[in-house]
């Protein structure tokens, strides 16, 4: 069985290795990028580093005129954001899901889902902008009044909504930012509520069961883990978040109990002062400020990408 | 005892016509799984040899070695020899583009590329071969005449072949295998996605086409092998029980276990 | 009979779910209600034909928009390739690569990463070397952030590709390059462009990595080699002033960048969806 005589020179091996090399070398670039954003952020942390040592982190210095710098209060500002975000959000994000999955009828799952999944396209600085003009206003006028009066008197709780209401503050950054870390979760929750066998729901309706029995007891234990990785995907979104939270956070460097008080975050006081930045001391904290913003959120990305790798269902959109 | 007996029943069927294929000592493996044991087969040229058996018993395995497709998947070997044409194709440096211009494959599932009927003919021809436009044009209305779909598609060349419906899909990927005129032509299940009428098409086509080619076809339809091919195998966990004329495998099988499977005893 | 309890338990997640609906759709209608009513007042055709004024002064975007789509056209170019290319490597080797499964894991991190992280990152290898900012640095940053969204957009697309149809060209004796590249990529087309369109409204809406990088310029500049005025850093620095005018304006651009972003990605879904029917 010898080739016919007017056979394509055999160039096919040589090609496939290149096609290989030249689509293996892009895959390599990608962990070229994330590579070198760390140690980027690295390097350009380091005098910071170097000359604060490990106080760096516990300090809530920031004086620019004196130099001194210290990461706490942004630390804090981003934990607390972040995680009152969640608060919010992983309620509403499991009720949404809940909803499109069992409680709409099914022309409306549509529409609807992608009115939820539209909340994520809109750009952060559109987010900003309506919270410092509309949304803040609005909290200063109608909601903190109400806080601080209500609340603001109680053991406890109370040193958390005092303050003049200013509308700019943690709770008004805090609840922009669960706003925008809805759809991702609600994306995740739906994609696994409609995995869940119909064999086991229908099992459970047959033995009567209500709705919310049903979520409770067969829909969120069989969905825990892929349920856990959203909260994880929601809260690496949180942490990054910058447009939305430099606008209404307030910039202030003020460590007081209150969620009603302006504060920082990472991303927001490198957003705010990085340009300004006019010492090499400055621009090193803000620097290592963003490699300690890295360090965190790669570790609670990788802890999401584990979880819904478990259930085999990665995050449902490419957003 | 029985094993010796049946070996010798297995060599006693003699070849009428030079074998094309021959396999010989033939394992193959899915990881650590065995598939397929010492596996002693001869394909005659120009007529239809049917490999027959109940599911999970090799059959398309043995297909898939003598094309081998199976080297696409990295833990899956086969360990022995094919031999074609006096060549051992499974030698791992035998061109595996010359081999599989030879040996052509049609899949159980019809599965046309998503382009124009034109393209999907010509896909592999025009990488084997440098043709002028005219050439082409014609070897391109030679092989859809060979595979029956000419008449059927002759306006409609260049609209996608996705509108095709099922058995005049399994048609053209006839076509885009005959294009490049192999020898060989394999069928794994050819007809079990399709309906009667097109089943009946292809087997019409199968029946004209072992007058150029060799053809080896798999299939689980015992009156499908019974009416199209000229021998047949019948294999069963991995290991081949019988094989001989057609007429006899199916009207005085030698072997109890080719009895049992073709009087339905087992699936 | 359902005891009363369960009842209400039931009834309470009902509404729970249709509360949590609501609310969520409650703030997308305000966003979108309160951008096209701001928006639409400082909308005026003057908006594209003038240049960003100074302050207290009046005129347009012209050179915010210019710069945002030779930047945003810029990063297409540059991260497109590079993404279907790695995309392809995750899909066709995925299977029995380690490197494959790394880079995947590392590409979804990388996807939801802090954009602004990011901009630093540019503005170390970019903009300090070069000494001044500029409109490449800034079209660089944009491509890291798209790069992921193509790698992942590109390698679904093609795992859709059933594997009958790759076995039935290797069959047919064709080298595996040219399956991907003639036979592969076209079945999987529709995918790939939706990933890429789907990236071009998200790097069209960043702010924070163009902060540090192509920063702004008040003035028209079509060079790539210095500062480039862009939309995104342009609402951020009006709307943090104190003028009414630069207020207006920042509003006008906040309108025209939704009006862009959500009507790309509604059409995308739109056509996504009518293409799997």
């Amino acid at each position: 069985m010898s080739p016919p005589p007017h056979l394509a020179p055999s160039s096919g091996a040589a090609a496939d290795r290149l096609f290989r090399l030249v689509t293996a070398g892009a895959a390599w670039l990608v962990l070229i990028v994330l590579g070198g954003a760390a140690v980027s952020m690295a390097w350009g942390g380091r005098l910071a580093f170097e000359t604060f040592g490990w106080r760096f982190i516990a300090s809530r210095d920031w004086d620019p005129v004196s130099g001194k710098f210290g990461a706490l209060i942004p630390i804090y500002g981003t934990l607390a954001t972040s995680i009152i975000a969640l608060l919010i959000a992983v309620p509403v994000s499991i009720g949404i899901a809940l909803f499109l999955t069992d409680i709409a009828p099914r022309w409306l799952r549509a529409p609807i889902g992608m009115a939820i999944e539209l909340l994520a396209a809109i750009p952060s600085i559109i987010y900003g902008m309506w919270g410092l003009f509309v949304f803040a206003p609005f909290m200063a006028a109608h909601v903190e009044p109400w806080l601080t009066g209500k609340l603001g008197g109680l053991p406890v709780i109370g040193p958390l909504f005092t303050g003049p209401p200013i509308g700019i503050g943690l709770l008004t950054a805090s609840v922009v930012l669960g706003i925008m870390i809805i759809p991702f979760i609600t994306a995740v929750a739906r994609d696994v509520f409609n995995a869940v066998p119909s064999s086991l729901k229908e099992a459970a309706v047959a033995l009567g069961s209500t709705r919310w029995e049903i979520l409770s007891r067969v829909t969120l234990p069989y969905t825990r883990s892929a349920i856990i990785g959203a909260i994880f995907l929601g809260l690496g979104r949180a942490l990054g978040e910058t447009m939305a939270v430099t606008f209404v956070l307030g910039n202030a460097h003020d460590l007081s109990p209150s969620l009603l008080m302006p504060s920082n975050s990472i991303a927001a006081a490198i957003a705010n002062e990085f340009t300004e930045a006019d010492t090499e001391l400055y621009r090193s904290s803000l620097i290592a400020l963003a490699f300690l913003l890295f360090v965190v959120t790669f570790l609670v990305l990788c802890a999401a990408k584990l979880m819904l790798m478990r259930v085999g269902r990665t995050h449902g959109r490419s957003q | 005892m029985i094993e010796l007996l049946e070996r010798r029943v297995k060599e006693a069927t003699p070849l009428a016509l030079p074998a094309k294929i021959h396999v010989r000592d033939l394992d193959f493996f899915y990881g650590k799984a065995q598939a397929l044991k010492k596996v002693e087969l001869a394909v005659p040229a120009n007529s239809v040899t049917a490999i027959i058996g109940p599911s999970g018993c090799g059959k398309s395995t043995l297909l898939r070695t003598i094309n081998r497709i199976y080297e696409l998947y990295p833990d899956q070997r086969a360990e022995g020899e094919v031999v074609i044409d006096g060549h051992n194709v499974l030698d791992p440096r035998y061109s595996l583009s010359a081999l599989r211009r030879c040996v052509g494959m049609v899949f159980q599932k019809p599965t046309p590329f998503a382009t124009s009927i034109r393209k999907n003919v010509a896909f592999a021809l025009s990488y084997y071969e440098r043709l002028p436009k005219g050439e082409l044009a014609d070897r391109i209305e030679d092989a859809l005449r060979h595979a029956a779909l000419w008449d059927e598609v002759k306006d409609k060349l260049d609209s996608s072949a996705l509108a095709l419906s099922g058995g005049q899909q399994q048609r053209l990927c006839i076509a885009r295998t005959l294009a490049v005129r192999p020898e060989i032509i394999l069928l794994d299940e050819p007809t079990s996605a399709l309906d009667p009428i097109s089943t009946a098409k292809i087997e019409e086509l199968i029946h004209e086409l072992r007058q150029h080619f060799t053809i080896v076809i798999v299939t689980h339809n015992m009156q499908q092998a019974a009416r199209v091919s000229q021998r047949t195998a019948f294999f069963h966990l991995g290991e081949l029980i019988e094989v001989g004329e057609t007429s006899q495998i199916f009207t005085n099988p030698h072997v109890q276990r080719t009895q049992d499977y073709i009087t339905g005893r087992y699936g | 009979m359902m005891p009363l309890r369960r009842k209400l338990a039931d009834g309470a997640a009902l509404l729970f779910a249709l509360a949590a609906t609501a609310f969520g759709l409650i703030w997308l209608v305000w966003i979108l209600w309160t951008t096209m009513a701001e928006g639409a007042a400082a909308l005026t055709p003057s908006l594209f034909t003038q240049m960003t004024p100074p302050p207290g002064g009046s005129g347009g975007l012209l050179n915010a928009f210019y710069g945002s789509a030779v930047m945003v056209l810029v990063a297409l170019v540059l991260g497109t390739p590079v993404g279907i290319a790695a995309g392809t490597y995750l899909a066709e080797h995925g299977r029995h690569s380690r490197l494959a499964a790394i880079v995947g894991f590392i590409n979804d991190i990388l996807l939801s990463a802090p954009s602004i992280v990011i901009g630093l990152f540019v503005y170390e290898l970019a903009v300090r070397p070069a000494g001044h900012f500029s409109g490449f640095a800034g079209a660089i940053a944009l491509a890291i952030i798209l790069l992921p969204i193509v790698v992942r957009t590109t390698d679904e697309a093609l795992r859709l590709v059933p594997n009958q149809m790759r076995e039935a060209a290797f069959a047919l004796g064709v080298p595996a390059w040219r399956i991907t590249s003639r036979i592969i990529y076209k079945a999987g087309l529709s995918g790939i462009v939706t990933g890429v369109l789907l990236g071009l409204a998200r790097i069209a809406g960043e702010t924070a990595p163009l902060l540090f990088t192509a920063l702004n310029n008040q003035f028209w500049s079509a060079s790539l080699a210095q500062p480039l005025a862009n939309v995104p850093v342009v609402i951020f620095q009006y709307a943090m002033s104190p003028y009414d005018q630069w207020h207006a304006l920042a509003w006008a651009g906040a309108l025209v960048l939704t009006a862009f972003v959500l009507g790309l990605n509604l059409m995308v879904r739109f056509f996504a969806r009518r293409g799997n029917r």
